[in-house]
């Protein structure tokens, strides 16, 4: 069958033969492919592999800049992360890992701010957050960016949350939170300070007030008591973040005497040295489990016992002792590790009669938080689980509609990064919420696990460097302990890394290739993280993978019920080689169906593009492209030779030369005297001049072109009689017999109608599903 | 078959030493991935020559990277020896539909018996048989196509061509079994089809008595200086472009320009077969300083150093080739010349065409008349009136 992509079998339904063109071929992004084990380890998906490959390129700026792109607070994290990447690095199993959060920090320090600008306004519906620590921040940093006006209310008259009032100053210098902060709100961030938000009414203020979107994260703002006997007597017995707040409120007042600290996480270390630094002594850390259990990180642990705090393992307080209205100490009990628990660890056990008592003249409990829920009416306990706020695991929103929360408030005490992960989870979930009316972020699939086999010890290139501690200096107690790399010492360290995956991950590439070659560039995917393109070409090309596009593609979709039996993928629109493309414009003129266009009609060098969905392959246009840019895809080169031979059978004609009929292939041959072999193709104007000759080469004596009456391409019978005229004068010249070729009418057969009627239905699907 | 190790002999592409000089004056370098460097130098693989065989369509043989390669390999030449490689299936689709293609091969069923020759006016005198011969090759089935498309008549060359040869009281031999001289075959890599046109047109222009043959058209000059006695060594006629005979009658005092010093300026076209192929430069140049009034401004790039019109005969069109027209166009509008006169009816079509467009278009075009050489030099030729010269050079209007 010729030329045909629309048949009719017996006036049944159409079979039509589809083509779904454009198979594009996109690259994914490598640290969803292969992920390093550091970035998997990551909360916040901070792509450490880039920034590290960067810096040992020294190529900090971008290093930073890498580093902001999922991590808000990149100053606060290079100081007081708690490094989950650090662990995670292959080089652990060897000389030790990469200092990766000194590096970061680093960076942060060398690194150029810059003047933040505001982000531009996009959107109308406002979103109000609650609280200004990291998850707060990140949230509206996030969302601000997106393009959302946003205001953040703090009941503390400065920014930070628990960074600014649970940190002190020798792990987190003030200016060094400040300067962070102001960069975040640099983005355009409205502030409202001192506005604590303490009872339901002042939630539905806000949503009353012109806000779309409530986001509480307030955090686990109150310390917890030890729930012992005679801890409400005395003041001497107090939560250890209250005492936090008081000193990083200013509060430095000195302390005497001995003081106990209970608990094994990172407040309890922060509360011992915070004492140790008032002039307390000696500071004791009860722990009720052994020191591998402890929630705090060996690093913290070490610089506190470097500065002399001591440890008291496998003991509970079990009384606070008071004498004369004082505090005198602690009865404590000692305690065994038996069976594990629910989250893995072993619990710990009284040992019967080993109570003890140790002296104390302050004790200090780190043994857990909760928030602060005073805006939560008493009679809506569904609100509120174990001191903790509900939120939806999936979406961040709590039951009341479009009041999301997220971090401590949420999780209880956590990390610095993982507020900034929930952070960026919950800006996903509002902006969807406003988007869309649903909360439902789009779902990031965890990175998958991938195993690094590492069979050879990895090369040494330089010893480990962990930053430089220094020691508790009177004078100096609330100076920062932990000093900054070199350039030289952090490219030193970065080089370390053994950048385990396909690539760096870098992406300077995407900066720096201003070709095309490189399929790279930024691309936001949502609100979500930004999805990076990366080199095609590269050893990525294993990630490729296809994905449909392109309109007809799409026609087909929506409109699958026009769409009777796909028989066949096949090409049915002309083919186009746009670089061949002279720009002249002469098929413009004879396309019905609007498929060819200028790509850009103000520009007068621009050349054709075609619209494969428009096209209805009557090739009209390749009959007059003077290049063969457009050529008709069902009469290429091949199939006319095929038709040729078949009509120019050796022997097969009767000595006077064949008769050739050219004719419209909705005339059905058997309803009409043919008197010759008939070729018959979607339509006789694009049966140009070069195809005619050949025909009267080839031996034809008489070829007779049949135009339709009523051409159902407008403009067929016209170039069918252009292409007639020129070949006779080119067989006139040629000196051979111009009247053996002659153009014809013939009437329009009644097949014609449903034809028509089966190609409307192809084009309208085709075109976008008739919407 | 020629192997690609025969070919590389023969071409002198051996001693490319990939200094790419040859891509870097190369018009085409880079364009849809063709690159003269690249094709010259390619491997012994089958798909790697395949690919360039196919590549090696793009080339337009014009041979301008020759001239700067200091292996002195014959880079044009290569490429048509590559092209017999891709004409099983290969070959890239041809403008025009192939048309002129078809009216050139050989082999008609029904042999067609002699050309039409009514186009040659009353006033003009051939003759059947003599010593001196004009070929003139496609120019009738030009006018089929082209007249009515966008008004060039070639046909007029070959008018004139005859009316200044009656001047020299010369009566030319037309011979009507003429045929394709096959130009575009043997550049499209058919040697087979080509020798055959060779033979036929040898035999015919043999029987004649020919001894030179004139021709209008620099690419027949070429395939009948260059080609033609490699495939029929036992016929060797004096070849000549009608532009050199005539220069050398205007030197020989034979032939005079009338009494009319209009002053005009004009630039000149080398076609690359005349220029470069045949290294005639100098006689176009001198019939034009003879002319009377007639001043000829150079473009930038001219002689051995011109470029391309952008097509060579009708084997390859593109963006490119409209660039490259373009680009000429405007050197030579900038040279403030009011006519670009060239020898070649390749060059006049192709330039004629991008005239056209630009007119269809609406795009600023170069405000320059093309014209003919032949048709230009016989228009002020002594002894022909105006009236009867009238007929020369005028185009029919345009059809848009």
């Amino acid at each position: 069958m010729i030329g045909g992509d629309v048949r009719l079998d017996g006036g049944a339904a159409p079979h039509l033969l589809l083509t779904v063109p454009e198979l594009q071929v996109d690259p994914i992004p490598v640290e969803e492919v292969a992920p390093a084990p550091c970035t998997r380890a990551c909360p916040a998906g901070v792509n450490v592999k880039a920034y590290v490959s960067l810096i040992a390129e020294g190529r900090f700026a971008e290093a930073l800049a890498e580093v902001r792109r999922r991590c808000t607070l990149p100053s606060v994290c290079g100081r007081i992360c708690h490094a989950p990447c650090e662990p995670a690095c292959r080089r652990s199993a060897f000389d030790g890992p990469l200092a990766i959060r000194a590096l970061k920090r680093f960076v942060t320090d060398v690194g150029d701010g810059g003047e933040v600008a505001p982000a531009p306004i996009t959107r109308d519906q406002a979103v109000a957050v609650i609280g200004s620590g990291p998850a707060g921040l990140t949230a509206a940093h996030d969302l601000r960016l997106g393009g959302y006006p946003v205001t953040i209310f703090e009941a503390k008259p400065e920014l930070g949350g628990m960074l600014r009032y649970g940190i002190a100053d020798y792990r987190l210098p003030p200016d060094v939170l400040d300067d962070e902060i102001a960069a975040v709100l640099g983005a355009g961030i409205d502030v409202e300070t001192g506005h604590a938000i303490s009872s339901y009414e002042d939630v539905t203020a806000l949503m009353e007030g012109g806000y779309d979107a409530v986001l509480v994260a307030v955090g686990a703002q109150r310390g917890r008591l030890l729930a012992i006997p005679g801890e409400d007597d005395t003041a001497a017995v107090e939560d250890a973040l209250g005492f936090l707040r008081r000193v990083n409120e200013g509060d430095r007042a000195p302390i005497d005497g001995k003081v106990i600290v209970i608990g094994g996480g990172s407040t309890a270390i922060e509360a011992a040295r915070t004492a140790l630094r008032l002039g307390a002594g000696p500071v004791e850390i009860l722990y009720r489990r052994s020191r591998d259990e402890m929630p705090a990180g060996h690093e913290e642990v070490a610089q506190a016992e470097a500065e002399g705090v001591t440890f008291r393992f496998l003991a509970a307080p079990q009384r606070a002792v008071i004498q004369d209205g004082r505090l005198s100490g602690i009865e404590c009990i000692e305690m065994e590790l038996g069976a594990p628990d629910d989250d893995g660890r072993r619990r710990p056990v009284p040992i019967p009669d080993s109570t003890f008592f140790t002296e104390a003249g302050r004790v200090l409990a780190a043994v857990g938080q909760e928030a602060v829920l005073d805006f939560v009416p008493d009679d809506d306990a569904a609100m509120v689980d174990r001191g903790l706020l509900v939120a939806d695991g999936a979406t961040s929103m709590t039951r009341w509609w479009g009041v999301f929360a997220a971090g401590d408030v949420v999780s209880g005490p956590a990390t610095v990064i993982e507020a900034i992960a929930a952070g960026h989870d919950v800006a996903a979930s509002i902006a969807a919420y406003l988007e869309t009316g649903t909360p439902q972020r789009p779902r990031s699939l965890p990175p998958p696990a991938v195993e690094y086999g590492l069979a050879d010890p990895p090369p040494v290139e330089a010893p480990p460097l962990r930053p430089r501690i220094l020691g508790l200096e009177p004078g100096a107690e609330f100076i920062e302990v932990e000093q900054a790399y070199t350039a030289d010492d952090a490219v030193a360290e970065a080089r370390r890394c053994l950048r385990c995956g396909p690539c760096s991950e870098c992406a300077a590439c995407a900066v720096t290739c201003d070709r095309r070659h490189l399929l790279v560039g930024l691309a936001p995917d949502g609100a979500t993280r930004p999805r990076r393109w990366l080199p095609l070409r590269t050893t990525m090309a294993v990630a490729a993978r296809l994905r449909t596009n392109g309109s007809a593609a799409a026609g087909v979709a929506a409109a699958p019920d026009a769409i009777d039996a796909a028989v066949e993928v096949r090409p049915v629109v002309v083919d186009y080689v746009e670089e061949r493309c002279r720009g002249c414009a002469l098929c413009l003129d004879v396309c019905q169906f609007g498929a060819l266009e200028l790509r850009d009609p103000d520009d007068p060098e621009s050349r054709v593009v075609l619209d494969p969905a428009a096209c209805r392959g009557c090739a009209l246009c390749a009959a007059v492209c003077p290049t063969a840019a457009l050529k008709p895809a069902a009469h290429a080169d091949a199939w006319w030779d095929a038709v040729l031979g078949g009509i120019f059978e050796p022997g097969g004609d009767d000595g006077e030369g064949a008769a050739v009929v050219v004719t419209c292939d909705t005339h059905p041959p058997a309803g009409r005297d043919a008197d010759g072999d008939v070729v018959a193709c979607r339509c006789v104007g694009q049966v140009h001049p070069g195809m005619l000759l050949e025909l009267a080469r080839r031996g034809a004596t008489r070829i007779t072109v049949e135009t339709c009456a009523d051409c159902r391409f407008e403009n067929g019978a016209r170039l069918a009689q252009q292409h007639v005229d020129e070949t006779r004068a080119l067989l006139a010249a040629l000196g051979g017999d111009a009247a053996s070729v002659t153009l014809v009418h013939a009437p329009r057969p009644e097949a014609h109608a449903a034809d028509a009627a089966a190609s409307d239905v192809l084009a309208t699907s085709l075109q976008g599903g008739g919407g | 078959m020629v192997t690609l190790t025969e070919l590389k002999k023969d071409t002198r592409a051996f001693l490319c030493n990939s200094c790419a000089k040859c891509s870097t004056a190369c018009p085409l370098d880079g364009f849809a991935g063709f690159s003269p460097v690249r094709m010259v130098s390619v491997g012994p693989g089958v798909e790697e020559v395949r690919e360039q065989a196919v590549a090696a369509q793009r080339c337009l043989t014009c041979s301008l990277c020759e001239i700067r390669c200091p292996q002195g390999v014959h880079i044009a030449e290569f490429a048509r020896g590559l092209r017999r490689e891709a004409i099983d299936g290969l070959r890239e689709p041809c403008p025009h539909g192939r048309v002129f293609q078809a009216a050139a091969v050989p082999e008609w069923t029904g042999q067609i018996p002699s050309r039409d020759l009514s186009w040659i006016d009353d006033d003009l005198r051939v003759a059947e048989t003599g010593e001196i011969a004009l070929f003139v090759g496609c120019l009738p089935l030009f006018d089929a196509l082209f007249e009515g498309r966008f008004g060039v008549r070639t046909t007029d060359i070959a008018r004139s061509a005859i009316r200044a040869l009656n001047q020299l009281d010369i009566e030319p031999v037309i011979v009507a079994e003429e045929r394709c001289c096959g130009h575009d075959l043997l550049w499209g890599g058919d040697d087979e089809g080509f020798a055959t046109l060779a033979r036929a047109n040898t035999d015919s222009f043999a029987a004649r008595g020919v001894e030179l043959v004139l021709t209008t058209c620099a690419e027949c000059c070429r395939t009948w200086r260059l080609d033609y006695p490699e495939a029929v060594p036992e016929y060797q006629p004096r070849v000549q472009h009608l532009v050199e005979y005539l220069d050398e009658r205007l030197q020989a005092g034979e032939l005079g320009f009338r009494d009319d010093d209009t002053p005009q300026t004009v630039t000149y076209q080398d076609p690359c077969r005349l220029g470069r192929h045949l290294g005639v430069t100098d006689a176009p140049r001198r019939l034009l300083d003879a002319a009377p009034g007639v001043e000829l401004a150079e473009m930038d790039r001219s002689g051995a150093d011109a470029v391309c019109c952008g097509t060579a005969g009708f084997i390859h069109c593109d963006a490119a080739s409209r660039r490259l027209q373009a680009e000429r166009l405007g050197s030579a509008s900038d040279t403030g010349a009011a006519t670009l006169v060239t020898a070649c009816p390749k060059c006049l079509i192709h330039f004629a065409c991008a005239q056209n467009e630009d007119g269809r278009r609406n795009r600023p075009s170069p405000a320059i008349e093309v014209e003919d050489l032949t048709i230009f030099t016989t228009r002020m030729l002594a002894g022909l009136e105006a009236s009867s010269a009238g007929t020369n050079g005028e185009r029919t209007e345009a059809v848009t």
